[in-house]
Order: C-alpha cells, then structure tokens, then sequence
C-alpha cells in the first residue's frame, strides 16, 4: 500500500475520536470551573479580577450558613424522593401495564416539564399562600379560620419541586423500562411472584442504573433549583442555597467568592452522588437488551388499571391541570383575587407581554438555542455516553465525573465562572447567542448524559462485539447497533435538552447580552418589577410557544419517517 | 427628529449659570456649564453637546439599566420614535449585579456599553474611581442643582428620584391601628405581617440610614423583631400587600402604590411627618463607549424636558424629575409637595453600606 492509499484509506480511530471529543468536553467544563475555584479563593477585594490575594477564608466562613445548607439538603432530598417514587411508578404503570390510554397518558405525562417550575411556583403560590391562596380563601368564605394550606414552607417547596422533576424521572426511567425484555417479569409472574411483587423484585432492580442515574440528577436539579425556592421561599424567609447565593451576587458589592465557595462546596455533595452510583452499577449487570429478539410487552394488571388510571390523571391535574387554569384565569386579571369578578376581567397583561421586546425577540432565541441545544446535545451526550460505559478507553470512568461539574454547582454561579472564563477567550462570542449554546451545551451534559447512560447500560455488549466480528468498523457499530438501540434514550434526551434550554434561567441571567436576550430570565424579572398577573401572560405565551414549537417538529418528524417508510 | 440648530453659548449665559451656581451650592468650582464644553446644539426642544449627524450615522445606543423590563421598554420606545435612526437594545440587571456585568466586562478590555443607568450612588461613585464613565457635561444640566451631580460634574447625573413612605392594607389593618409615624412600625401587632425590600435594594439602605440618623442605631434592631420578610422590588410588595399577604409594607415607593391603587387595590399610602426617604437614579455616559455621540444624545434627551416626561410621566417608571423647571406628576403632586430624607453626608453614607448590608441581611434571615 502507497503512502496516497494510506492516507485515503486513514479513518480516525475511536482513540483519536474520543480523546478529541472527550478533551474538548473536558475544556468546556474545566475552563469556567477554573474560574470559579480561583474567585471562592479570593480574599481582596471582592470584585478585583484577577484576585488581589487567595485563602480558605470564604469556605471557613461558611459555617455561618449552615442553616441555608440545611435547608437545601431538606428541600432536595424531600423533593427528590418525591420525585423518583412518582417517575417510577408512573413508569412502571405507562410502560409495562396495560392502563387504558397508555399512549395518550405518556405523551401527556411530559407536560409538568414544559409547564416549568417558574410557572409551577406561581401558580401554587396563588392556589395555597397562606393569606390570598385560592383554596386558603375558599376555607375561609366556608367558615374555616386561619389557613388550610401554606405552600411557603419547605414542605411546599418540596412539593412543587418534585412535581415538575417528577415528570424529568419519569421521562428518564420510562425509556429504562421500555426497553426492558418482558419475559424476565413473565418468568416471574409465571413462577408464582405477584405484581407488585414482580415489581419490586425484577422490574426495579433491572432498572436500577435509570432509576440511580435519575435520582443522581434530580437531586443535583433540586440542589440548584432556583425559581420554585425564589417565589415561595422568599415569603417565608426560608432561604436555600440557590436563593442566598443570587441574593450575595447582585447585592454591591457582589460577594462572588463567598458565592463561589457555596458553590464549590457543593460538588462535594455531588461527587459523593456520583460515586455512590457507580459502585451501585458497578457492582451488578443491568443488561436487558441481549441478541435475544424480544417484542415489548405489557402485563395485565386486571382491574388494578382503573386505580392506575387515577393516579396518572391525579398526577396531571395538580402537576398541569390546575396551574394552567390557575395561571391562565391570572393572565385576565388586573389584580387576581379567588372570586372572579367581570370588573377585574383584562386583555392589558397579554397587551404588554406582546408589546415587550423580551417576549418578542426574545422567545423566538430561545426556541432557536433549544433545537441547536437537543440537536447537538444528543450527538455529543451520546457520544460520551458510550465513550463512558463502552469504549474500555483509559480515563474514561474519570469524565463521568468531570461531566457532572456543572451539575454540581447551581447555574447561576457557573455562569459567573463562564463570563470571566469567555469574556477574555479571543474568539468574540461574548454577547451572542453562541456564548449561550455553548453555555447550554455544557450545563446540560449531565442531564444528556443521565438520560442516554440509563439505556446504554441496558444494552448487551455482545451485540457490538458480534458486529465487530462480522468486520463493522467502530463507527459502523455505533451508527447501525447501538443508536438504533439508543433510539428511546436518544429521542427521550432531546426531548428534555429542548425543554431545558428554553426555560433555563441560572445561566441565562448573566450570559444574555443586549442582541441576546431569551425568554425566561424576562419572565422572572417581570414577576420581580411588574405584577404576578403580567408574569403569567408571559409564562403561558412561553409555553403555548414551546407547544407549537413542538408539535410542529413532531409533525414534521413523522412526515419525514412516513416519506422514508415509502 | 427634524430641527438641528447650533447655539454657541453666550459669555452673559455662562455668568449668569455661574452665578445661580453660586447662590444654590458650595459647589460652584464643580457646578455644570454646558459653555465649559464648547458648543451645543438643539435639537427638537432640548439642548445637546452630541454631535447628532454623528450620533444619526453610529445609528444605535446600548443600555444597561435596572429598571424592568416594561419601564426599559417605555424609556427607549420614546427615544426611538424621537430618533428613528438609532436603534436601541439593552441589558437589565439589579444593580449589584449589573455592576457587576460592566466591571467583568471592562476589566477583559470590552466595552460593549454606551449609556450605563445604575439605582444606587455607591457603584456610581466606585465607577468614577475607576474611570469607568466618559465626562461629558450634559448642557441639559444646567437644569439641575450642581448637588444633583456628580463631584466633578459630567460623570454621572441624578436622573429622577423614588422616595418611599408606608402602606397598609385596609382590609387587613384597622385605621386605629394604621401606622401615622415611622415609629408605629415596630408596633409589635404587626409582627409576621410586615415587608421591605432587601439589602440589593439601593432605596432599602437610603431608608436605613437616613431612619438610623433621626431614631438611632437600634431602631433596625427593634424593627428586626417584627420579622419582615425582604423582596426585590416594588412591585412584588405591592402586588403581596394588595392581596393581603402582608399587612404593612414599610418601603413603599410611591410610584409602586399609584401604580396598583390606580388598579383597585384596597391599600392606604402614609407620609410619615418626619419625611420620606428618597434615592436617585443616575445615568451616564460609559467611557470607551461604541456609540459615543448616541450615547451623549441619550443622556442629553434623559435629562432634558422631553425624556424627565418620560420618566416622571410613565406610570411604570414615575421617577419625580429633578429638573428645576420639571412639572407636577401625574398625580397632580409635585416633588417639593413631600418632606424627602436625602443624606447629607456622601461619604458616610457611600461608607455606611458594607454596614447595611450586613445589618440587614440579618434582619430578613440571611
């Protein structure tokens, strides 16, 4: 062979491929991490860049917000749990019972994610505040005294947290199960087990990696969670870390390395999550999906479906029902009061949404960066998830954990260390909305990546090594074996990458420059500077806009599949 | 925009500014002369030191300010269809954090940033230090008092004021409870019913200190015992105190009560005899700016008549203009119809901040 054929011939080599992706991964997260550790070691002046001086003095003076610590760790771990349990058994009941309108029902039980917890929070803040809460009002006018709920406490933080990441743990387990071989639960059920049984001895821990990798990022989610703790925190005084850390920064003068060390102090918590989780997965086989052709099949659960039935409809009427009424009867009010009265009736707070460039503009950014974000997330989340679990390269295992950097720290103090770190990168991409995709890219690499590891731990290894044999290149393999059979984590994961970029607010709030505005940091700061019912008209045109926005991809999807069906 | 005519400032003129600079403030070797800048045109009704063929040719303005979104939007809108030819596009923040924005941003060598809009003196004064905004004496500032300046003048103007007294819902207190007085607020029946704004809040620390100057250090301390709960901005303690949340909110803008009493709410404004506190916002031209000659225009037409319209006018924004010759409100009330509570002392007060802040973090639980 000729040098020439040599070289026509040359194909980059899964090492070469991997060490490029995986390094320029590395890049993104480590560069604004570095960033960060340097300002939570800053002990000048507070907003002198470079640091005038370094210390430990911002992490030794964190005990005096131990109690904001304790409140995060209550908040999450509560909502967490919340969450998994309903992601779960929403899972189990769509995807391997035989609960009318399954089809309907799943595609139904993504909506609390598009309804987003900003929204979430100011809908349940005007069902269950303590003095103007709808139902406390209602308790009331029926002869009740005091409150019968107060959703400002940390218990109703908790709850409305873990309705909205409920449906992120279902989405994530759900495409667990639905790949799961149903004959594993048949053997059970045909050996005698029960169904509840079955469940809790075959199906849970088959899907165990899905169900860890969902609780993994729920719980990190929950520790950065900003806007339900903002809307129904602050009434109440109750501060979490989120909260606390967005009030030190924009407070003159911003007190960035206190914020920072919180933040830094936080990947501790994570790192320890995360290494909980590999030894969980490490320690045992998940595999479902083997060479062993397997038709998905559902059990029949009898006359448990009606019960079934209810929970999921119970699930979506307080997790979407009941906030979007609430959140569209507040959008027509002038003043929102429990009573409907004809004289508080309006159109002003849709006129001023419309005519605001924030709505305008600025919506029509955030869908774009939400396709460029799913699109180019799936490919590279996928990538590095099969770099991680399939590759067997040297440092593999040590790029989960880098990836789950910006997933430890909440987003509005990444985005700090990503606007020091890209406002001296030579390229001039601060200000636009490529500094925001990159931004989305990269705090959005452990929701990809949980999602798509879920699956790709399910899949048996011999399928790739029998199309290594029969001659496949490495690239052949993960085009023709394994994306086919990533197909529901992959379609899952873009699904969740586009919701999470058009709602994302953390990042969003420092990174928008004057031409790049998006939409949600405009619905938080109209919530701060104008009034809860204008707030609303913004929050329902976000996600009426992000509904068309996704209905048409559908349509346009299956089109696409029907003409290559021909 | 139809009318640019060249007026060179007269040497009687200059006299005559100098002398009324004299008479108001001790600061006359800082007072601002539109003449000290050499010519200055006018355009529409206003006078500006911007050349606006050049200001018409850079064709755009960029703006960082802490107002929200609604009142940004209001501001530029009426610029633009002044000045068709300059586009406009903007970044809001809080204060704090906005602050923060332009420093991270100049400190890397960009500067991205024309016209800069900043709710408290203390970053004002530190971006002076620092160089930070462009001298240009607006000649429109010959309509201010020199103390409505920055020392020197040309760096940053006083732009409007916000003052605040106390409000209450009428359906939640009784009127032989309603507060009449400053002191009333620590009446403990209050307690778990009253709100304020927090420590990012450059109205909250001119109402703690100017209230810490007529009632002593421990009046803070006492009110702490009320548990108040802290909020952003104006329109979230309106918004909860119109619906009952709370009971009494104790930094209550004026301009956030017109604004939802014009709704219906059922809330009572109190002017407390001992006066109200009150802030400013100020606005400048930033240094190294893209748009040098749009930014000096804005500045000139913020500060002219037809911008003080604007900003005094326009329910959202309703700052009471400081101009000499500014009109009633939209209320009927004018400016000099309220005790306002201005510190007297800059530099204590500019030095008092770190101890506000830590103050009344604890006091709102953080």
């Amino acid at each position: 062979m000729t040098s020439l054929e040599r070289a026509r011939s040359w194909r980059p080599g899964p090492r070469l491929v991997s060490l490029v992706v995986g390094g320029g991964t590395a890049v993104l997260v480590l560069y604004p991490i570095a960033y960060l550790i340097q300002a939570s070691l800053s002990v000048g002046d507070p907003q002198a860049r470079p640091p005038e001086a370094y210390g430990l003095d911002n992490f030794t003076g964190l005990d005096r917000y131990a109690h904001i610590f304790g409140n995060t760790l209550l908040v999450a771990g509560v909502a967490t749990i919340v969450a998994v349990v309903v992601g779960f058994v929403m899972g189990w009941i769509l995807t391997r019972t035989n609960v009318p309108g399954r089809a309907a029902l799943e595609q139904l039980m993504a909506m609390p994610y598009y309804v987003t917890p900003l929204m979430g929070a100011l809908a349940w803040a005007l069902i269950g505040s303590a003095g103007s809460g709808f139902v406390n009002q209602l308790w009331r006018a029926v002869g009740g005294s005091g409150h019968l709920i107060d959703i400002n406490t940390a218990w109703g933080i908790a709850w409305v947290m873990a309705l909205f990441e409920g449906s992120v743990a279902f989405v994530m387990i759900g495409a667990v199960m639905k790949s799961m071989d149903p004959s594993l639960e048949e053997a059970s059920q045909v050996l005698g087990a029960g169904r509840v049984r079955t469940m809790l001895r075959i199906t849970l821990p088959l899907v165990l990696p899905g169900v860890l990798g969902a609780a993994v990022f729920v719980f990190a989610e929950m520790l950065g969670s900003f806007s339900a703790a903002l809307v129904l925190g602050l009434p109440s005084r109750f501060y979490v870390v989120t909260t606390a850390m967005y009030q030190l920064v924009s407070q003159y003068p911003p007190r960035f390395p206190t914020a920072a060390a919180m933040g830094v102090s936080l990947f501790a918590v994570m790192f320890a999550m995360v290494w909980i989780y590999r030894r969980i997965i490490s320690s045992g086989s998940y595999v479902t999906i083997t060479g062993k052709a397997f038709r998905p099949r559902v059990m029949d659960v009898g006359g448990l479906r009606w019960p079934l039935l209810g929970l999921c409809l119970a699930y979506l009427v307080v997790a979407v029902v009941l906030p979007v009424l609430v959140i569209v009867y507040a959008s027509f009010q002038r003043l929102t009061g429990a009573v409907p009265s004809l004289a508080n009736l309006t159109l002003a707070n849709y006129a001023m949404a419309l005519s605001l460039d924030a709505v305008r503009s600025a919506l029509w950014n955030s869908l774009i960066l939400g396709v460029a974000t799913a699109s180019l997330g799936v490919l590279l989340m996928g990538f590095l998830s099969w770099l991680i679990y399939r590759s067997r390269l040297p440092g593999a295992g040590a790029i989960e954990y880098l990836l789950m950097f910006p997933q430890a720290v909440p987003r509005l103090v990444f985005a700090f260390g990503m606007m020091w770190a890209w406002l001296v990168f030579p390229i001039p991409i601060y200000g636009t909305l490529w500094l925001l995709l990159i931004a989305y890219l990269t705090v959005f690499l452990p929701l990809g990546l949980r999602t798509i590891s879920g699956v790709i731990l399910q899949i048996d290894r011999s399928l790739e090594e029998c199309a290594q044999m029969c001659g496949a290149t490495w690239g052949h393999r993960l085009r023709t074996v394994t994306m086919p059979l990533l197909k529901p984590g992959l379609v899952a994961a873009w699904l969740l990458l586009f919701i999470a970029s058009v709602r994302e607010l953390g990042a969003s709030i420092l990174l928008m420059g004057p031409k790049s505005k998006v939409i949600t940091p405009a619905i938080v700061e109209s919530w701060f500077s104008t009034s809860s019912e204008l707030t609303a008209a913004m929050a329902l045109l976000q996600t009426l806009a992000v509904a068309a926005a996704l209905a048409i991809m559908f349509a346009v999807a299956r089109r696409a599949v029907q003409a290559g069906g021909e | 925009m139809t009318e640019h005519r060249h007026t060179a400032v007269t040497r009687r003129g200059f006299l005559r500014t100098s002398a009324l600079a004299a008479a108001t403030a001790p600061w006359l070797a800082r007072a601002p002369f539109a003449a000290a800048q050499g010519k200055s045109t006018k355009v529409l009704d206003f006078q500006t030191g911007a050349d606006v063929a050049k200001a018409e040719q850079e064709g755009e303005v960029v703006y960082y300010g802490h107002d929200g979104e609604a009142g940004i939007g209001v501001l530029l809108d009426a610029f633009k269809k002044d000045f068709p030819k300059i586009k406009t596009s903007y970044v809001r923040l809080q204060t704090g954090a906005l602050y923060a924005k332009i420093t991270a941003e100049r400190s890397a060598g960009r500067f991205g940033v024309d016209v800069l809009q900043l709710s408290d003196i203390s970053p004002a004064i530190d971006f002076q230090k620092k160089g930070g905004w462009e001298v240009h004496v607006s000649p429109e500032s010959s309509a201010y008092k020199a103390e409505h300046q920055s020392s020197p003048a040309g760096h940053y103007n006083w732009g409007g004021v916000t003052f605040a007294g106390i409000s209450y819902n009428k359906g939640k207190i009784k009127p032989e409870q309603a507060p009449k007085t400053w002191k009333d607020i620590l009446n403990p029946i209050h307690k778990d019913g009253v709100s304020a704004k927090l420590a990012t809040s450059g109205m909250q620390h001119a109402q703690w200190y100017t209230l810490r100057k007529l009632y002593g250090n421990d009046f803070w301390q006492e009110f702490a015992k009320q548990r108040p709960k802290g909020f952003d901005a104006r329109a979230q303690l309106f918004d909860r105190l119109s619906k009952g949340d709370d009971r009494m909110c104790v930094l209550a803008e004026y301009a956030g009560y017109t604004l939802f009493a014009e709704k219906g709410a059922e809330i009572e404004f109190v002017a407390p005899p001992d006066g109200l506190p009150a802030t400013a916002f100020y606005i400048g031209v930033v240094n190294k700016a893209p748009h040098p000659e749009a930014a000096k225009l804005f500045v000139d037409w913020a500060l002219s008549k037809r911008g003080q319209a604007v900003y005094q006018n326009q329910k959202i924004l309703l700052y009471g203009s400081l101009r000499t010759d500014a009109g009633p409100m939209p209320t009927g009330k004018r400016l000099a119809d309220f005790k306002l509570l201005f510190p007297t002392d800059w530099n204590d007060y500019v030095a008092s901040h770190p101890v506000f802040v830590k103050e009344w973090n604890s006091i709102m639980g953080l």
